[in-house]
Formats: C-alpha cells, sequence, structure tokens
C-alpha cells in the first residue's frame, strides 16, 4: 500500500497477473542470452576437455614428423617443430583456462565466464590460422576447421555474437593467405608436391574464386546454424516459461484447495460439536425424539464433511499435476501404523478388535497418498464389520522384496456380482448402505486412483456375510521408477 | 482442574468445545484471533492451549503462533499445544502428527475437526498428565 494522493487515503493497485498472451508479446527468445552462469562454466570446461584431444592430435602427428618415411608415405614433408610447438602452445594455454574455469566454480560472476570463453575462441581462432597457413591455406581443406568455432558460436553465443566470430575468422583467413599471396610471409603447406601451390599463385582467378567459396560457406553455415539455434532456444525458453507457469498454477491450486477444504469442513465442525453438546446432554436431558433427530442432523453433517474431503482428495488426485509430487523411498509399515491409529478410536467405539502384524517393508510413493490408499481399505473394514468383529491387518515382504499388505474383516462382505463395481465413483452396495448410512461412496474410488498411479496391485476376496480380504501389492523399489521432479 | 485456553476463529466451534471441557471440570478462555495471545498468555500462563491452524487473515497463523508461543519466554516454553484443525492431517499437503517437529512445528499432538467431543476431552487429559510428567521431571 503507498500514500494515495488525499491525506489519510491509502491505495493499492492490483497486479495484474503474467499472461499467456503477456509471454507472447514479448521479444523473443535471443540465443545465447539464457545460459545460466552454471552453464557457461560447463562449457568453458567442455572446451578444456575438447582442446586436450586436439592437443593429442598435434603431439601425435609431431612425433611421427621425426620417422621421416612415415610423413612422406603420406605425400606430406616432415613436419616436426610446428606441431609440436602448437601443441605445447595450446597445452599452456588449456591449463590456464582450465585452472580459471575452477576458479570460476566458486564464484558467481557471470560476465568472467563468458570472458573466459571469448578468449579461449579467439585464442584458437589464432591458432587455427597459423595451423591452416602451415597445413596449406589454399590447397588443402583444413580451412573449413573454422567452422567448428562458428557452429559452437551459433550454439552458445547471440547470433551477432556468432557473426563476429564468423566475421574473425574470415578476417584471420583472408589476412593469411593475403600475407601469402603478397609474398610478406613465405609460402607454407604440408604437401611434398608444390605444383598445386604454385599453379594457384599464378591464377588469381582460381585463388579468388577458392577463398571466396570458403567464406561464403562459412557464412552460409552460421546463417543456418544460428537462425536453427535461436529456434531451438526460444521453444525452449516457451516450455521453460510454460513449466514455470504450470508449477505456480499447481501450488495456487493446491493453497486453494486447503482453504476450500477449511472453509466447508469447519461449518460442519462447529455444527457437530454443537449438535454433540445437545446428544451428551450438556444442555439438559432431551426427549426421545428430540435425540433421535439430532442424532440424524449429526450423522448426516458428518457425512457431508466427509464426503467434502473426499471430494476434494480425488479431485486432488485426478490431476495430472499430480505427478509432480514427492514422490519417496518409504517404510509401509510405519503408514500402516499411522492409519491404525486413526481407526482405533472408531474400532473402539463399534468394540471391534484390530489384530496386526506389521513389519518394515519399503516403497516408492507418494506418503500421504499412501496413507490416503491403505486408511481407505482400513476404515471401510472397521466400518463394515459387525460390532464385536475382528479386522486383521499385515503387512510384511512378498517374494522380490515387494511389499504385501492385507486387510481382512469378518464384516457384511461384498455379492460377487457387485464387486467389479466396488471402484466406481459414488457407487455403494445396497447392504453397504443398510449398515452404514455415513459411507460417500468415494473411499474405494481414491484407493484405485492412488493404485493406479503408484502401480500397486489390488486384489478383494469376499464371501458375502462373512467378510472381506482386501490383498495390496506393491512394488519393491527396484521396480519402482521415481518420477523425475519437475 | 485446569486452566486451559482455546485460539479458534471459529466462534461456533470454539464456544462448544469450551462448553465440554467446562463440563469436564477445567477452566476455559476462548480468544478468536491470534493477536495478543502471547500477552494474555503471559498474563496467566495456561496449562495447555487448544490452537486452530488457520485464521482468516493469515492461512498458517497457528503454526506461526505455535512458534511464538514457545520461543517468547521461559514461562510459555513447556505449555502443550493441542493442534485442532479442519484440515485433515491425511490431505495430501503434508502436515500431521508425522510432522511434529520441536522446532518448526512445535506443537504435541493434532486432531481433525469435525472432532468428537469425548475424544478431545481424552486428549486433553491425556496432554495435561504428560504436560504435568514434564514440568515435573524439569523441576
Amino acid at each position: 500500500m503507498t500514500a494515495g494522493p488525499y491525506p489519510q487515503t491509502a491505495t493499492y493497485t492490483l497486479e495484474m497477473p503474467e499472461t499467456g498472451r503477456g509471454e507472447a508479446g514479448k521479444a523473443p527468445a535471443v540465443p545465447g542470452a539464457a545460459f545460466p552462469r552454471a552453464l557457461l562454466v560447463e562449457n568453458v570446461r567442455w572446451f578444456c576437455h575438447l582442446r586436450w584431444i586436439i592437443i593429442a592430435s598435434f603431439t601425435v602427428f609431431g612425433l611421427l614428423g621425426i620417422f621421416p618415411g612415415i610423413h612422406s608415405l603420406m605425400g606430406l614433408h616432415p613436419q616436426v617443430a610446428w606441431p609440436l610447438t602448437v601443441a605445447l602452445v595450446l597445452a599452456a594455454a588449456n591449463i590456464a583456462f582450465f585452472l580459471h574455469a575452477r576458479f570460476l566454480v566458486s564464484r558467481t560472476d557471470g560476465p568472467a565466464a563468458e570472458a573466459n570463453l571469448w578468449v579461449q575462441i579467439i585464442f584458437d581462432l589464432v591458432v587455427l590460422t597459423f595451423v591452416i597457413y602451415r597445413v596449406g591455406s589454399l590447397e588443402t581443406f583444413v580451412p573449413f576447421a573454422y567452422l567448428f568455432h562458428i557452429v559452437l558460436a551459433c550454439i552458445f553465443f547471440s547470433r551477432v555474437k556468432s557473426l563476429m566470430v564468423t566475421g574473425a575468422a574470415a578476417l584471420l583467413y583472408l589476412t593469411s593467405v593475403s600475407l601469402e599471396q603478397a609474398g610478406l610471409v613465405s609460402p607454407a603447406g604440408i604437401h611434398a608436391n608444390i605444383m598445386l601451390r604454385d599453379l594457384m599463385r599464378n591464377m588469381p582467378e582460381v585463388y579468388l574464386f577458392n577463398i571466396g567459396v570458403a567464406v561464403l560457406a562459412w557464412v552460409i553455415v552460421w546463417h543456418l546454424t544460428s537462425h536453427l539455434s535461436g529456434m531451438v532456444l526460444e521453444r525452449d525458453n516457451a516450455l521453460a516459461r510454460t513449466n514455470r507457469r504450470l508449477v505456480e498454477s499447481r501450488e495456487e491450486k493446491a493453497r486453494h484447495m486447503l482453504r476450500t477444504t477449511h472453509e466447508l469442513k469447519a461449518p460442519f465442525a462447529a455444527i457437530d460439536a454443537n449438535v454433540q453438546l445437545l446428544l451428551e446432554g450438556h444442555c439438559g436431558v432431551l426427549s426421545h425424539d428430540a435425540f433421535d433427530v439430532l442424532r440424524r442432523i449429526s450423522t448426516r453433517a458428518r457425512r457431508l464433511a466427509a464426503e467434502i474431503q473426499e471430494m476434494l482428495q480425488l479431485a486432488n488426485l485426478q490431476d495430472p499435476t499430480e505427478q509432480m509430487l514427492a514422490w519417496e523411498k518409504l517404510d509401509l509399515g510405519a503408514v500402516v501404523d499411522w492409519c491404525l491409529g486413526q481407526v482405533q478410536w472408531v474400532a473402539g467405539k463399534r468394540s471391534v478388535v484390530i489384530e496386526q502384524e506389521v513389519h518394515s517393508v519399503f516403497a516408492i510413493g507418494v506418503e500421504d497418498h499412501l496413507r490416503m490408499l491403505i486408511g481407505n481399505v482400513l476404515s471401510n473394514a472397521v466400518f463394515y464389520s459387525r460390532c464385536g468383529g475382528r479386522v486383521s491387518v499385515s503387512c510384511r515382504s512378498a517374494a522380490g522384496g515387494a511389499g504385501e499388505v492385507v486387510i481382512e474383516d469378518e464384516g457384511i462382505g461384498i455379492p460377487a456380482e457387485k464387486l467389479p463395481h466396488i471402484f466406481d465413483e459414488y457407487y455403494r452396495t445396497d447392504e453397504a448402505v443398510r449398515h452404514n448410512r455415513q459411507s460417500t461412496g468415494l473411499g474405494l474410488a481414491i484407493v484405485r486412483h492412488v493404485a493406479q498411479t503408484h502401480g500397486i496391485g489390488v486384489r478383494v476376496e469376499s464371501r458375502p456375510g462373512l467378510g472381506t480380504r482386501f490383498i495390496l501389492r506393491f512394488r519393491s523399489p527396484e521396480e519402482s521408477r521415481m518420477p523425475e521432479s519437475p | 482442574m485446569a486452566y486451559i485456553m482455546i485460539v479458534d476463529d471459529d466462534e461456533d466451534f470454539a464456544s462448544a468445545t469450551a462448553k465440554a471441557l467446562t463440563d469436564a471440570g477445567h477452566e476455559v478462555r476462548v480468544v478468536l484471533e491470534t493477536r495478543g495471545v502471547i500477552d494474555k498468555m503471559m498474563e496467566r500462563p495456561p496449562a495447555l492451549v487448544i490452537l486452530d491452524v488457520m485464521f482468516p487473515e493469515d492461512p498458517s497463523a497457528g503454526f506461526e503462533l505455535a512458534r511464538n508461543i514457545k520461543q517468547h519466554d521461559e514461562k510459555l516454553e513447556n505449555i502443550p499445544i493441542l493442534m485442532l484443525t479442519a484440515i485433515n492431517a491425511r490431505f495430501p499437503l503434508g502436515f500431521g502428527p508425522g510432522d511434529i517437529d520441536k522446532c518448526w512445528l512445535p506443537v504435541m499432538d493434532f486432531l481433525d475437526k469435525p472432532v468428537d467431543l469425548n475424544v478431545l476431552t481424552g486428549k486433553v487429559s491425556q496432554l495435561l498428565r504428560k504436560g504435568e510428567a514434564g514440568a515435573a521431571d524439569l523441576s
């Protein structure tokens, strides 16, 4: 809030959210401009590693020159001094670049990393020009080695900067061949037969055509590569923006869900607490009819509160962005213990005895979702047991290190023909409704969603009137592929 | 009998809870906002605080208040806090008994709304006994 135009008046301007249209209206992504510092430093180090391969090649080439017969076999003059000198100079520079890159890792200086890259490129271009001069600037294809630097510049830098690298390569090359042509530096070349060079020297149109084609090829490669690189980077940036919006939207939705749950459940909690006061006799003795009416109100209010919560949970589970939740290695035994703690009171109230055999077994999953899954199956076992019934819960390791949770009751059971429907949303068997009017019909739909996203096998065995057994088969941590975090 | 403070913005719920606890023999004070709670506690430290999580101006004001209570003064440091909220601990946003941590969330236990008043009075008695045992250990 800021002071307004009138005394004692506060003003506030509502900020407009960033929208897709606003994003689209922004300037297109500039290639190279979006590289974070860490990636630049990584590029500096990668250049250094690549240069060691070049150094090794020059060293081998120079050492082979010691044995004159080997170079002669390839129709070359024996080359020893300059390849080894180039290898030595490159090695010294590479060590300096590498040390600087290591120093950059501990700093947050982005421009220093880019400066390092530029120094490396300029240095390489100068050394390459010397190598081209020594190998043969006109009669060999080695001038096309400039393309390596042009392509890399297109990938790592903006279009303008990569054009500068292309221009620098052309300038260095033209300077080198011009100096040779003018006789200011002595002609060089590795080919033993110098007829080709002499031919070019004496025919300016061939000379001009050759260097013209070389420079034109570099410019075309620069144009195509920088254009493609720009397109890729622009799509990359658009993808990053979309992903950011998706994450923000998910966070906003989670906050909204939290608030909605609270706002919808809180009134029922107040109604329920006040009805309980009346039912428990805190406000005096009620007539039988009044007591009966209040009990109906209480039951209905509790069912509605549970339904609201389960509807929200189900909506949350059906959201595809749920994949972005925190998957982790979990102790299923601890999850089962937590769920047992949640149903103990209800079980006690219904005189249902819970027998448990819980061992520590590990699985990959989202803890809250596994709590929902096991909690729903367990509370069903308790709710659909008869008074004084028995529920047995076991959590143990099965074959192959997979976890197995078995929840068995001696309750009302499910007729065989109705079993295929029990995981449908809002489906409740007549027997279930008669036994437990508070059922919402959403609990097993939640179980289905969690089981499907986690790859948990669910097997139901039931005998009407005798009981139901749920066997939950979890994948072992080795079998599970943990979804990637955003 | 113990002096208990309920901090909850839902007056209907808080007064019903207060009535149940009063009938159970406790002395109860209801505070409907988090502002000024610490001062009221300093005036007369309660034996137990029942605290809501979400308040109209801040959805996590209850967490913040729990931390402030523990850090404000030695007098308040060992008062047990029972968190009572309409956000079920199973809701996939990640807080529940497993999150009880001395620094991040210094509360003794959670209960979900709607709550059975008998469960609440039972939990209150249990926490009061724990609080007394803790105070005896410290002395």
